[in-house]
């Protein structure tokens, strides 16, 4: 038994002293159990908020003015009500121009309350939804979202309209008769109180099964789903083969090229400790050599790899690769580049090759996370977002979903693949500066 | 001829070289003598052009050596001490990598890796990789890898650390034959046997200084004493240690201990004594003094230590 506690004691101490795996076992996993438990309601964020949503308000009735304003005051969507135009003035959106609003990328998703959205002839409130679903699920939440905030916010008025329009179909007394009337039945089977149905209208008694839940806003919003229309329409990506595996493809690529360059880089540690290092420096060659050709190396793999995964993409998706190849290949090499320039830079500020590899599986999975490799960056807490765009992986994963999904050209995709370039070019000021003051040489 | 002038490297927690000076000519077999951490391999790697010095100068033929001292690296192999070869790939093909960057023809090439292979015994292995060689082998790889471009100077630095005895007479012997073809070699060692054995002059190092450059004969007759007496090490000659020890003073060794005797020693009142206790003739030998003991005697310290 000693024996067996001595050598449990020699495991701890190892364990303690390799640093770079305590910061594993602990560091990693509590980083990522804080951004998931952020984006599925921990204490970091909550719901997704800050959704950029294109608006109009065509109609002058009270029900599209009390949802204009209660989506004005919600935090789940930022309302964009006007666009900057070629001559720098703010125009408020029409129907076109919010239509052209989401084809060029500026939001994913646009409501428009049309003029007879609701009428005093008309049953049912009817909306007009545009959406680029080029990422899926984040349209099927923000469609949930805004259904939801909508009949949280205004049910009574909704109830109050029905009740109204009964009236007027069938008079004063007997509207007032077949309310009271459908009060009661609704009390008869629910268990609820017939005045307090009057006063809250008839909601949310339709689909529950028991009386317990009467009260509760969620059935209300189930009783109103078939009552509000959403006319959706799919202006971007109709023509895209295979949609899931267009979204996906960039984010996982991303994520594996950087492990791949992560890894290669690192080699540099073994070739400094075997002495290759040495003997390659007394032929010769320069360090700037041995640097360059690690660079080039580094993005002449990723291009590779990245190649190749999305021509198995395209195998085995029928993801549409060749439509737009030129850009494809442009976005390919400046992610590429960019990764290798974040490989470089931490085997320049690591000093073994456990420590690069550890804390690049730290740093690939926290940018995968939240640059949008694994889920819509919109689900993460305001501060992460902000933070997203200063992942490679976040510009990569829209450069390839511009060019993928919008089919993008050269000038849309410029401002994406210059951040690129730009936080490319950072990383690699800050490497070249290490690797002269470190010790990797 | 490579010169060494006043040549000093200091590192964040240690001075590695201080003002070292040395001049090694050419042709010559020149050992660099000294305990691990005595700054040998800091002076192989500023030899190499691998770093700079931060004060003082090393030249070759008088071309200045420094870490851009491109062309002059073409005259210069270095056998490093550690096995700089990768282990994935065939002993060929570490060859072609490390041949190529001295910017030798492929067809030239081609010849000369067979060449340097046959030499070094390893032509039948040319295609099997590095991982499944053993220690010796991997030496000797290490060395060819070092001769591809024929180099005028070659630099080994403790090549022969944890091999066979074998595959280290096999890289003396070949160390030896390329010395007699006039190439220039200094070879670093903290074993005393192998400077002794191979180097025609010998410069001790210890903590970055130079403690003294000469031939053997002329760094032994820096000893008060011309003959060592060599005890072979066993349960009963230690027994009487304190009895040696009266007649000088004790090194010990792997193997044995070494008595340098003190001045004025009568030999046969040594052999009185050692008949006296009965300690058989067989267990004593004669020998001239070794490096270690003037390592000893210079430092206060052993090689080893």
């Amino acid at each position: 038994m000693t024996n067996i506690l001595n050598l449990i004691k020699k495991d701890y101490r190892l364990f303690w002293n390799d640093k770079v795996a305590v910061a594993l076992t602990f560091l990693v996993p509590a980083a990522l159990i804080l951004v998931f438990g952020s984006i599925f309601g921990g204490s970091g964020g909550g719901d997704a908020s800050g959704i950029r949503l294109a608006f109009i308000n065509q109609s002058n009735s009270k029900i599209a003015r009390k949802i204009e304003s209660t989506l004005d005051t919600t935090k789940t969507f930022q309302m964009i009500k006007s666009f900057t135009d070629d001559k720098g003035n703010e125009v408020p959106f029409d129907t076109n121009s919010i239509k052209e609003y989401i084809i060029n990328g500026s939001a994913s998703s646009a409501l428009v309350i049309p003029k007879d959205a609701y009428t005093d002839t008309s049953f049912g409130l009817k909306l007009r939804f545009f959406y680029n679903p080029r990422n899926q699920l984040e349209m099927q939440i923000v469609q949930g979202l805004l259904q939801q905030t909508i009949m949280t916010q205004i049910p009574e008025i909704f109830n109050q309209s029905m009740m109204r329009r009964s009236e007027e179909y069938l008079g004063t007394e007997k509207g007032g008769m077949f309310n009271r009337r459908m009060a009661s039945v609704i009390s008869e089977y629910f268990g609820v109180d017939t005045s307090e149905i009057l006063k809250q209208g008839f909601q949310s008694f339709e689909n529950d099964s028991t009386a317990e839940d009467t009260s509760s806003s969620k059935a209300a919003s189930q009783f109103f789903k078939d009552i509000v229309r959403l006319d959706s329409e799919q202006l971007v990506g109709k023509e895209i083969n295979n949609p899931g595996a267009t979204r996906s493809v960039g984010g996982w690529a991303m994520m594996f090229l950087l492990f791949s360059i992560t890894a290669s880089a690192a080699s540099l540690f073994d070739e400094r400790n075997s002495g290759v290092t040495l003997r390659i420096l007394s032929a010769p060659v320069s360090r700037t050599d041995i640097l360059w050709s690690k660079y080039l190396y580094n993005i002449s793999l990723g291009v590779i790899q990245l190649l190749v995964l999305f021509f198995m993409g395209y195998l085995f998706f029928n993801i549409n690769i060749f439509s737009n190849f030129g850009n494809l290949l442009l976005v390919i090499i400046l992610s590429s580049a960019a990764a290798t320039a974040f490989g470089m830079v931490l085997a320049a500020f690591s000093k073994t090759t456990a420590q690069a590899n550890g804390l690049g599986t730290f740093l690939i999975l926290m940018m995968s996370t939240i640059g949008g490799a694994w889920f819509p960056t919109f689900f993460l807490p305001p501060f992460i977002q902000i933070l997203s765009k200063f992942t490679i992986v976040y510009w990569s994963v829209e450069g390839f979903l511009q060019v993928l999904w919008n089919g993008d050209g050269f000038i849309e995709i410029l401002p994406t693949i210059g951040m690129l370039i730009g936080i490319g070019m950072v990383i690699n000021a800050i490497s070249f500066w290490r690797f002269r003051r470190g010790d990797i040489f | 001829m490579i010169a060494i002038k006043n040549v000093t490297k200091k590192f964040p927690s240690t001075t590695a070289l201080d003002n070292i000076s040395l001049e090694i000519k050419e042709k010559e077999f020149f050992g660099l003598l000294g305990p691990n951490g005595a700054g040998k391999s800091t002076l192989m790697n500023i030899l190499i052009g691998y770093l700079d010095a931060d004060e003082g100068e090393v030249s070759i033929n008088g071309q200045k050596m420094n870490t851009v001292a491109f062309a002059l690296r073409k005259k210069i192999g270095l056998v490093p001490q550690s096995l700089a070869l990768y282990d994935e790939i065939t002993a060929k093909e570490n060859l072609e990598i490390f041949g190529s960057l001295y910017g030798l023809d492929k067809k030239d090439l081609r010849y000369i890796i067979a060449d340097k292979l046959k030499m070094v015994g390893l032509f039948d292995r040319k295609k099997d990789k590095v991982k499944t060689f053993s220690g010796g082998m991997k030496r000797r790889l290490n060395l060819a890898a070092s001769l591809l471009h024929n180099p005028e100077i070659i630099l080994c630095d403790e090549p022969t650390v944890g091999i066979d005895p074998q595959s280290r007479n096999a890289i003396f012997d070949y160390l030896q034959s390329l010395n007699d073809e006039g190439k220039t070699i200094i070879y670093t060692t903290h074993y005393m046997e192998e400077a002794e054995r191979l180097c025609s002059r010998i410069a001790i190092i210890d903590f970055g200084h130079i403690i003294s450059v000469g031939t053997l004969g002329e760094l032994l007759q820096k000893l008060d004493y011309k003959q060592t007496i060599s005890i072979i090490k066993n349960p009963f000659t230690e027994k009487y240690l304190s009895l040696f020890s009266s007649f000088g003073e004790i090194i010990d060794e792997q193997d044995k201990y070494e008595l340098q005797p003190s001045d004025g020693l009568i030999l046969s009142d040594f052999f009185r004594k050692v008949e006296e206790k009965g300690i058989s003739y067989t267990f004593i030998n004669f020998s001239k003094p070794t490096l270690e003991a003037l390592f000893l005697h210079l430092t206060g310290r052993s090689l080893r230590d």
